[in-house]
């Protein structure tokens, strides 16, 4: 009687695993938010584990499993929220550029982009920079 | 054939599956999505192995599987804290 129960465990285990696989790989990549909805999906994959190691026998793994799992999917969510979700997280979106003024090395975008333009005054009085034309002839 | 037999293979062919699919999301462009895949696979290995344990009536893999999941669990959460970075 108790390997029916178990069979039937694994079975509804193994069920739930599936599901949670094709779930896993039909959220299309282009959808908002996915991977909130993956963390979801793998918690179900987390349930069926646990449900399998019950009808294994294995009761302080599945206790073990039962309260590491959600630490990990908030984990992951809290990383994913924090750098990388630039969908919801407004912080992410706009970037302070700090420089330094007298840095040797690194210079602000903007100034290098006026001392880069045909018209900067810098550039034109200054004379380590020049342009030459070449003018070749194949004739000669 | 025993019929838990039958099952403890159609749970581990689920688990294959499974770890196929979650090796094919962790491809994502976020390094959250491969964080996520690579616990979910650690942890459908550990299943597999205290399914392989009851099979064959091996004692140790359980032991095995214990350390993949807590283990598992310590290095997805290290990964993600160092990933989220310090709180504002």
């Amino acid at each position: 009687m108790i390997e029916y129960v178990q069979s039937i465990l694994l079975i509804i285990s193994a069920f739930l695993i599936i599901v949670s696989a094709i779930g896993l790989i039909s959220l299309s990549g282009n959808t908002r938010n996915v991977v909130y909805g993956r963390i979801h999906i793998v918690g179900v994959f987390d349930i069926a584990c646990i449900i399998a190691m019950i009808a294994l026998g294995q009761y302080l793994l599945a206790g073990i499993y039962f309260i590491l799992a959600p630490f990990t999917a908030h984990a992951i969510a809290n990383a994913y929220w924090k750098k990388e979700d630039r969908e919801n997280n407004v912080d992410l979106l706009t970037v302070e550029e700090e420089v330094d003024e007298n840095h040797p090395f690194i210079h602000p975008k903007e100034k290098m982009q006026a001392l880069e333009s045909e018209n900067s005054e810098k550039l034109k009085a200054d004379d380590r920079f020049s342009v030459t034309t070449i003018t070749i002839d194949e004739g000669e | 054939m025993d019929i838990l037999i039958i099952s403890e293979y159609i749970l581990v062919i689920a688990l294959v599956i499974m770890m196929l699919a979650s090796l094919r999301a962790s491809a994502y462009r976020s390094t959250s999505m491969g964080l996520l895949g690579s616990s979910v696979i650690v942890n459908a290995f550990a299943v597999a192995l205290l399914i392989g344990g009851s099979l064959y009536n091996l004692e140790f893999f359980r032991d095995i599987s214990l350390a993949l999941i807590f283990f598992g669990f310590v290095g997805t959460i290290a990964f993600a804290v160092t990933l989220g970075g310090e709180d504002k």
